[in-house]
């Protein structure tokens, strides 16, 4: 399998693209939901 | 050493590891004859998603309000009604010719004047005509031609009034007659083992009119030939993308792109796109390595339960079909589900239908991208099959010694010309979405957070669409 790296890792290669958007889009995700949980703790808070 | 820099360090090594491993060292195997480019080509799907990356940065910073959503068409020529009947008749002529070739002529596939017709001209030619001049084939649309005429001729006997109404076009049906049309077409292509027999496909021939005959009998000549008959629906959705439009005997110019947006949303006009990308996708993933791994297990799983070899090659082909058309369906419907988690969380079944135009000019650049080379070589063929249709020794119009020249365009250039269709097609994907997420949206923030997850699609389709042919290309 090793030996054929050259042959299967190519056709990952094309998915990379996809990879790294998809990434950044569930990294954006994930950052909005943190934030917005963030907003909802700091409510009360600011509102006591 | 910055973080910045050991990131494009690492980046680098990444690169040049991979550029090692891949197809230089493939090409050292005697893997890469036919095409001598010089980046590998998964570097062509990089550049394709910088591309896009960059259209979508520009988009969204130079494209504020939409712009394709009410187009203004200018009426530039008249044309006679007499024209109409003559490219009607027309038609009928070409499909006569086309189904009489195919039961008279040899049944040498490539002799006879049938499966190129039917395979290149009308399924490859056809949508690349109504992309240069709108719709094409709703002038010389030969069971329509048929259909208006004999409308025509009843009306004359039967007097104003005398006919009965034809029934309304149910909604629920949408464009769904027309989807599994093309999902019956594309079996007839790629799956099953008598696709090339000139006299099978005129018997399909046949039963396709037939069928399209008692649609317009049913609904109406111009309901059913607009969201039923499966030709129709297909190149009239090319068309829209034409800076020609063909309405109320004149000719109207609009901008490129101007007629997608008004693309009504019915039911299966989603499916009609999947399938169309869906069986393009699957055919050049025949042409591959992976699914000729795959292939021989799923025909071996199919004969143990007691089907011949053509029926368990045919059944393995079918469930490989349908499969590309339902991954396509999912990758979309990824996007849309993406698409929700900005703004007002609009239910899913809306914004799919708001956003399916976009899938139209990747249909036209997968099947431009996949049946490109099969258009410029097989389709050369029309010059000696015009006037030899039979395969029998005739020369109707002097061209019966006529050959096909493979030099018109090499490997490479067929490579470009691919990559160039499908960075085009997605780039065009892209400005329709982002035009209608800007009236969906109203706020240009929004409106260009939603497209982030379109815009993964589009990439996700420009690496598969690349990955295919370079699969094909290679095998």
């Amino acid at each position: 399998m090793i030996a054929h790296a050259g042959h299967w890792l190519v056709n990952l290669l094309y998915a990379l693209p996809v990879v790294v958007v998809g990434g950044l889009l569930g990294w954006q995700v994930v950052k909005d939901r943190l934030a917005q949980r963030r907003e909802r703790g700091a409510g009360p808070e600011a509102g006591g | 050493m910055s973080r910045r820099c050991r990131i494009a360090a690492a980046a680098g090594g990444a690169l040049l590891a991979a550029a090692l491993l891949t197809p230089a060292g493939a090409s050292a195997h005697g893997l890469v004859g036919r095409q001598d480019l010089p980046i590998p080509r998964w570097l062509f799907a990089w550049g394709a998603a910088v591309v896009l990356v960059a259209s979508f940065v520009a988009l969204g910073t130079l494209w504020a309000k939409p712009r394709l959503q009410a187009v203004r068409e200018r009426r530039v020529a008249g044309l006679p009604r007499a024209l109409e009947v003559v490219l009607g008749l027309l038609g009928i002529a070409a499909f006569a010719a086309v189904v009489y070739a195919g039961f008279a002529g040899t049944q040498t596939p490539t002799a006879n004047l049938a499966p190129t017709a039917i395979y290149v001209v009308l399924w490859v030619g056809v949508p690349v005509l109504s992309l240069l001049f709108g719709d094409v084939f709703r002038a010389v649309n030969p069971w329509r031609a048929v259909a208006r005429g004999v409308g025509w001729a009843a009306k004359r006997v039967a007097g104003r009034g005398g006919l009965p109404e034809p029934l309304p076009y149910p909604e629920r049906l949408g464009r769904w007659p027309a989807a599994l049309g093309l999902l019956a077409f594309a079996w007839v292509e790629l799956v099953w083992a008598q696709r090339d027999d000139p006299s099978s496909l005129a018997v399909l021939a046949l039963v396709y009119a037939a069928v399209q005959l008692l649609g317009m009998a049913l609904y109406g000549v111009e309901p059913w030939t607009r969201r039923g008959d499966a030709f129709s629906a297909y190149f009239s959705l090319v068309a829209r993308m034409s800076p020609l439009r063909w309405q109320r005997r004149g000719m109207w110019v609009r901008p490129v792109l101007g007629g997608v947006p008004s693309l009504s949303p019915v039911p299966g006009t989603v499916a009609l796109l999947c399938v169309l990308i869906g069986t393009t996708s699957f055919d050049g993933l025949t042409q591959g390595t992976l699914w000729n791994d795959v292939a021989p297990d799923l025909q071996a799983f199919f004969g143990d339960l007691g089907l011949n070899q053509d029926r368990a090659i045919e059944a393995a082909f079918t469930v490989g079909m349908l499969v590309c058309v339902l991954g396509v369906a999912a990758l979309y419907r990824l996007g849309v589900e993406g698409v929700r988690t900005v703004g007002a969380g609009r239910p899913a079944r809306e914004l799919a239908g708001a956003f399916v135009h976009s899938l139209v000019p990747i249909a036209l650049a997968y099947a431009v991208a996949h049946y490109f080379s099969l258009l410029v070589y097989q389709g050369q063929a029309m010059a000696y099959l015009a006037s030899d249709p039979l395969g029998e020794g005739s020369d109707l119009f002097g061209t019966a010694s006529a050959t096909i020249d493979y030099g018109v365009i090499g490997a490479n250039g067929i490579w470009y010309v691919q990559v160039g269709a499908l960075i085009l097609g997605h780039v065009a994907g892209l400005v329709l979405a982002h035009d209608r997420a800007l009236v969906l949206y109203g706020e240009a923030r929004d409106a260009t957070r939603s497209q982030l997850w379109m815009l993964a699609v589009m990439i996700g389709f420009t690496s598969l669409g690349l990955w295919l042919l370079s699969a094909s290309a290679q095998a």
